[in-house]
This record gives structure tokens, C-alpha cells and sequence, in this order.
């Protein structure tokens, strides 16, 4: 049986009279990679602020690692890697050493730090582009710094919020391979997106958000079989079903 | 190293290589210095050009005139035709002209009345009215000569007496009367003169340091804007960490721009003793510290870059404004009681007692007390904000 790593309780937060999170539970196997699909506004993005430690939720909490959030939450930190949806970057510092800041930030020693901000530079593609300041790189490299960035530390569980918007085939299918390439070292990871094709490819198990509470969780498989042939079916068509088709801004 | 100073040197090395941003915070001292330095540092005493037509050409007394005024040091001459000062009196090029007009000396040497005339526009302004009132002496002075020249004359006439024994008397008297004067005008000094550059440059520093205030109140908007300060906040980097990193940033900032300005000072109008140049750096870093930790008070609590600019700019101007830095504040006045909640008067007061007052940093132990406390607890005020503001941690 796999080994529970994070597990998310009773969770809520709410932003005034709006709640945005509201009683949301699921756990994360040890080397899985989990995917929080929905709609824009369904709270996914509220959530993985509470699971790395940013938002305190009103109520519930998480354990990582065997760290509950609310009482050890400096312990938690030492074991997750965040890429926020946004490109949280210094842009007027070079590929390499922006790694090299969040690395010490993670409590890195120097040595270290510059060692493995080379070593995922490599896993990025971006080694020749090391010394070169970030704002002058395309939307895509900047992407995958942004994902490099989250790896310094040696984190045990990875947050990747979309982290594939905006960027070229090639940038994407990059992060994809680095993506399962971290699967296969045992990585276990915390990924969403809009692209239902996305969540396919690399999903071990999914849970679909809408109006702050899940309302679907199982494999992509599984998913699709609750609504007719597999092999027919699309992650997309169970996407739908669940969240109707009506705009959300 | 630790966190806190690793998040400084990152932002110290974000200042350094904005080309932009460094030019500015370097430049801005200097161009502060040179307007102290044209507005003090040139000649203090007055000097003047007096302007004038003469049409008495080649006559006596108006040649003996204008070489007197040319023989004073704060007097230049600029000799114009008529039409030539009329038409920069009608330009407003000029605002006052000596006339000398024709036939001057011809009456002078027989005795009838002579005139000078000044033409001015307005009151001929304030350079005009010193430079009429300069050749006026000299006038004066011919004045004198000539009625002393007279009344010898007339009290010697009928006897044998030539022209040259006449002056030759005549400057004995003169020169007796100025030897001893009958009315004495004795010049008593009472202390040194008011140095206006030892009297306005600590104001000027304090006020330059209180850029701090604003330049920190940004730090974490622009932080949080660029989404840094959520993904800083997800490592293990405390927010306390995080604060006092930008804290000495904050302090580096202000305390080289307030170095290259003391520096500038001391090079230039050497107001200082090398142990008052390095108290006066003491000073300057205690209150970078004062003014960066006011600054993040403020950045704890602001949402956008522009309410922390505004809020900033309104403090520092309240602050400047109570510590005197524009006007005198009277002792024992009730703006007096309410300035003492500013830290510029502090900062006024001790960079007063350290640079004009030549006092030494043991003279300034309650104003470093003051500026050190208050340090300490805004930074840590500071972070309980953050801790208690909407979304903070």
C-alpha cells in the first residue's frame, strides 16, 4: 500500500463573505503525482496557498511528511518546493543566481546551492543561458526557471501551479519530461492546470474542484469509465459533465 | 552567512545594478551638494558691477571718480553708452544706471553744484541699491575733498600760496580727519559669523536620509507584486528573516548616499575634523536605521506601491516639516513639545551639536538613544503588522 504524505483535512478558508475553500479533504500518495483540476474560481489555487503554508485556513489542516501544518509548519517548509502560477522571479538577476538565492532561502549551504542550481539548470536546458539576466529570456525559459527555482532544496513534495501557461510546444514538453523524470526518482507532486490533456499525460490521480469543494476524485481511468468508455472518453468530457458548461470568470 | 544578510546583499546587488536607479541615489547627493555649494559656498561678500554712462568724456572729476570706484574690490565697472542703458533699462536687462552727465567736472572746477544721477527701474533693485549706495560714499568722499579745497582756498585767499601747496594742506586735513575722526564708528565682533553651510548642511542630511522612509515603504509591495514575497514565504526564510534583511538593505541604501554627501562636505567646504566626519557617519547610520525601520512599518501594513509612496512621502514631510528642517521651531513653543515626536528633530539636533557645535557623540546620547529605540521598535513593530494585517503571517 502506498505511503500517505500529505494529507489535507477539513479544509476552509474563506476571503471575507466569499468562501473560497470550503471542507476540501484528499491525501497524496509517497511518489505520486496528483492533479487539482477546475474552473477558474473553484479554489485550487486557495488550496495550494494552505498546503504550503502562505494562507492559514480558518479551519482543518495538513500534514506533510508527518508535519502538521498549524504546529510545525518551519518543518513543512523544509520539505516542500513551490512554482507559483505567477513567474516569481528577480528579473534583474541572472538564471543561476536566482537559483542560487532561493536555494540559500532553503537552507542550502553556498556549495551546495551553486552545485545544484547548475545540476537544474542542466535538467532545464538552460546551462549555457546560466549567466544571463532573466528578464531578457522568452516566456517559456522563464517558465522553466520558475520550475527550477522550485526544485532548489532538495523538496520532497512539489506544487506546480499551471505551470505550463503561456509557453511555446517545445517549453512545455520540456516540463513535461521533467516532470516524469522527477516521478521516476520518487517525487511526489501536487500539479494543476487547465489542460485536461495535461492532466492525463501525467496524473496519477486527480481531483476536480468547483465551487470550493471536490466533487470528483479517482484516477484519470477511472474518471472517464464513470462516464462511458475510457478509450472514448476524454479527461476534458468528464471535466464538463462535472463543472457544466457555463463561463466562469 | 545568514538569511537576513544574504536577502540585504541580494537587494543591495539589485541596487547596484540598476544602472538607472543608482545613477539617480548617487547623482541625487551630489546635485543636493551643488545647489548647497552655489547657494553657500560662493563668495559671501558682496560684488557688484556698477554701471555707467559717463558723457563728462575726459573731464576731471569724472575720471577721478570712476577711478575710485574701480579701486574697490567688490565694484566692477561696465562703462555703456546712453542709448545703450536706456535700451537695457527698457529690456529689464538693467535695473539701475549711473548717469554722469556732460559739463559734470567743468561745474565741479567752478565751484557751481554738480549732479549724478542714478536711473532705475522700480527700486533699481537689490544689487542697484548697494551699488548706488556704494558710489554715494565715494561721491561723498569727493564731496568733502572739494569743500575742504574750497574753504582752504577762500580762508588762504589773497596770500601767495599755489595750487599744489592747496593740496598738499588740503590732504593733511583730510587724512588727520581720518586718522581721528570726530564721530569714531568702532567695530565690536561677538562670536563667529553665522556659517550659513555649518547651519543648514545638517538639515539637509537629515532630510536626505528620510528618503529611507520611502524607498523602504516599497520593499514589500514590490516584493509581493513580482509574487517573490509569497514564494520566500514557502521556504525557510522567516518573515522576521525576511525584515531584517531588508532592513539593512534599507540602511546600506541611505547610509552610502549620506556618506557620499559627507564626504562631498568634507572635500569641499571642510566642515569637519576626521573624528567629527566619523561620528557624523555614526549618526547617519543610526538614523538610516530610525528612518528604514519607520519605512517598514509602513511596508507591513500597505497594500500597493502607491499607498506606500504616499503614505511615506506624507510622513517624511510631517517629520521634516516638525524638525525644523524649513524654519526655526522656538524653544518652549508648542510646536516645540509636538516636534519632539519627530525623529528629524533628533536627527537635527545631533548633526547640529556634532557638525557647528563641534560636541562629540557623548553629547548626543539622548538623540542616538532616541533614533537606536526607535530602530528596534519599529522593526519590530513592524513585524507584528505584518502578523496582524490582512493575509500576513
Amino acid at each position: 500500500m502506498a505511503k500517505t504524505f500529505l494529507v489535507g483535512q477539513d479544509l476552509h478558508k474563506s476571503f471575507n463573505e466569499h468562501k473560497a475553500v470550503n471542507g476540501v479533504s484528499f491525501t497524496i500518495h509517497k511518489g505520486e503525482i496528483f492533479g487539482l483540476l477546475g474552473p477558474n474560481g473553484a479554489g485550487k489555487t486557495t488550496t495550494i496557498r494552505m498546503l504550503s503554508t502562505v494562507l492559514q485556513p480558518d479551519r482543518g489542516d495538513v500534514t506533510i511528511g508527518g508535519y502538521s501544518m498549524r504546529h510545525n509548519a518551519d518543518a513543512v517548509r523544509s520539505l516542500i518546493g513551490v512554482c507559483p502560477q505567477e513567474l516569481a522571479l528577480y528579473a534583474d538577476l541572472s538564471a543561476l543566481d536566482n537559483l542560487v538565492f532561493f536555494g540559500r532561502m532553503s537552507g542550502l549551504s553556498g556549495k551546495e546551492t551553486r552545485a545544484q542550481a547548475m545540476a537544474n539548470l542542466e535538467l532545464m536546458g538552460l546551462v549555457e543561458r546560466a549567466k544571463g539576466k532573466v528578464d531578457k529570456f522568452s516566456g517559456g525559459m522563464k517558465r522553466r526557471i520558475n520550475l527550477a527555482i522550485a526544485l532548489m532544496g532538495h523538496p520532497e513534495l512539489l506544487f506546480l501551479d499551471e505551470p505550463t501557461v503561456g509557453i511555446d510546444p517545445q517549453s512545455r514538453n520540456n516540463i513535461y519530461e521533467t516532470i516524469e523524470g522527477l516521478r521516476n526518482k520518487g517525487m511526489t507532486i501536487l500539479y494543476t492546470t487547465h489542460y485536461m490533456q495535461e492532466a492525463d499525460r501525467l496524473c496519477d490521480r486527480v481531483a476536480i474542484m468547483d465551487g470550493g469543494q471536490i466533487i470528483a476524485m479517482d484516477t484519470p481511468y477511472e474518471l472517464k469509465s464513470q462516464i462511458g468508455a475510457p478509450e472514448q472518453i476524454t479527461l476534458e468530457d468528464v471535466f464538463l459533465k462535472l463543472t457544466g458548461r457555463s463561463l466562469r470568470d | 552567512m545568514n538569511r537576513p544578510l544574504i536577502v540585504a546583499l541580494r537587494e543591495v546587488r539589485t541596487y547596484l545594478q540598476d544602472k538607472a536607479d543608482l545613477a539617480f541615489s548617487l547623482l541625487l547627493p551630489i546635485a543636493v551638494f551643488a545647489l548647497m555649494y552655489g547657494a553657500f559656498g560662493g563668495q559671501s561678500t558682496f560684488h557688484g558691477t556698477a554701471h555707467v554712462v559717463n558723457e563728462d568724456q575726459g573731464g576731471t572729476y569724472s575720471t577721478l571718480l570712476l577711478e575710485q570706484l574701480d579701486e574697490l574690490e567688490n565694484l566692477d565697472i561696465e562703462l555703456l553708452s546712453l542709448p545703450e542703458a536706456d535700451s537695457k533699462l527698457e529690456r529689464f536687462n538693467l535695473l539701475m544706471i549711473l548717469h554722469i552727465p556732460k559739463g559734470f567736472s567743468n561745474k565741479l572746477t567752478t565751484g557751481e553744484q554738480a549732479q549724478l544721477v542714478f536711473k532705475q527701474r522700480g527700486n533699481g533693485g537689490e544689487e542697484g541699491q548697494i551699488v548706488a549706495s556704494i558710489i554715494r560714499g565715494v561721491a561723498e568722499e569727493m564731496n568733502q575733498e572739494l569743500q575742504v579745497q574750497s574753504q582752504v582756498r577762500n580762508a588762504l585767499a589773497g596770500g601767495d600760496i599755489s595750487q599744489d601747496q592747496l593740496e598738499i594742506t588740503v590732504h593733511k586735513f583730510l587724512d588727520r580727519e581720518q586718522e581721528h575722526p570726530t564721530v569714531e564708528v568702532e567695530e565690536k565682533t561677538v562670536g563667529t559669523e553665522i556659517d550659513p553651510v555649518t547651519q543648514f548642511f545638517p538639515r539637509i542630511v537629515t532630510m536626505f536620509v528620510l528618503f529611507a522612509i520611502t524607498l523602504t515603504a516599497r520593499t514589500v509591495v514590490e516584493e509581493r507584486k513580482k509574487g517573490t514575497l509569497e514564494r520566500l514565504l514557502t521556504t525557510q526564510l522567516s518573515v522576521g528573516q525576511l525584515f531584517v534583511g531588508k532592513f539593512l538593505a534599507s540602511i546600506s541604501r541611505g547610509f552610502v548616499q549620506t556618506f557620499i554627501l559627507l564626504a562631498l562636505a568634507y572635500i569641499v567646504f571642510q566642515i569637519f575634523t576626521p573624528l567629527s566626519f566619523a561620528q557624523s557617519l555614526v549618526l547617519a547610520l543610526i538614523f538610516a536605521a530610525a528612518a528604514s525601520a519607520v519605512g517598514l512599518v509602513i511596508a507591513s501594513v500597505v497594500r500597493s506601491e502607491d499607498s506606500a509612496t504616499w503614505i511615506a512621502v506624507f510622513f517624511t514631510m510631517a517629520t521634516v516639516m516638525l524638525g525644523g528642517t524649513f524654519f526655526e521651531i522656538t524653544e518652549g513653543s508648542v510646536v516645540a513639545t509636538i516636534s519632539k515626536i519627530s525623529i528629524n528633530t533628533y536627527a537635527n539636533d545631533a548633526f547640529n551639536m556634532v557638525i557647528a557645535q563641534g560636541g562629540s557623540l557623548a553629547d548626543i546620547g539622548l538623540e542616538l538613544a532616541v533614533l537606536g529605540g526607535v530602530a528596534i521598535a519599529g522593526l519590530a513593530l513592524s513585524r507584528i503588522l505584518f502578523k496582524i494585517a490582512p493575509g500576513g503571517r
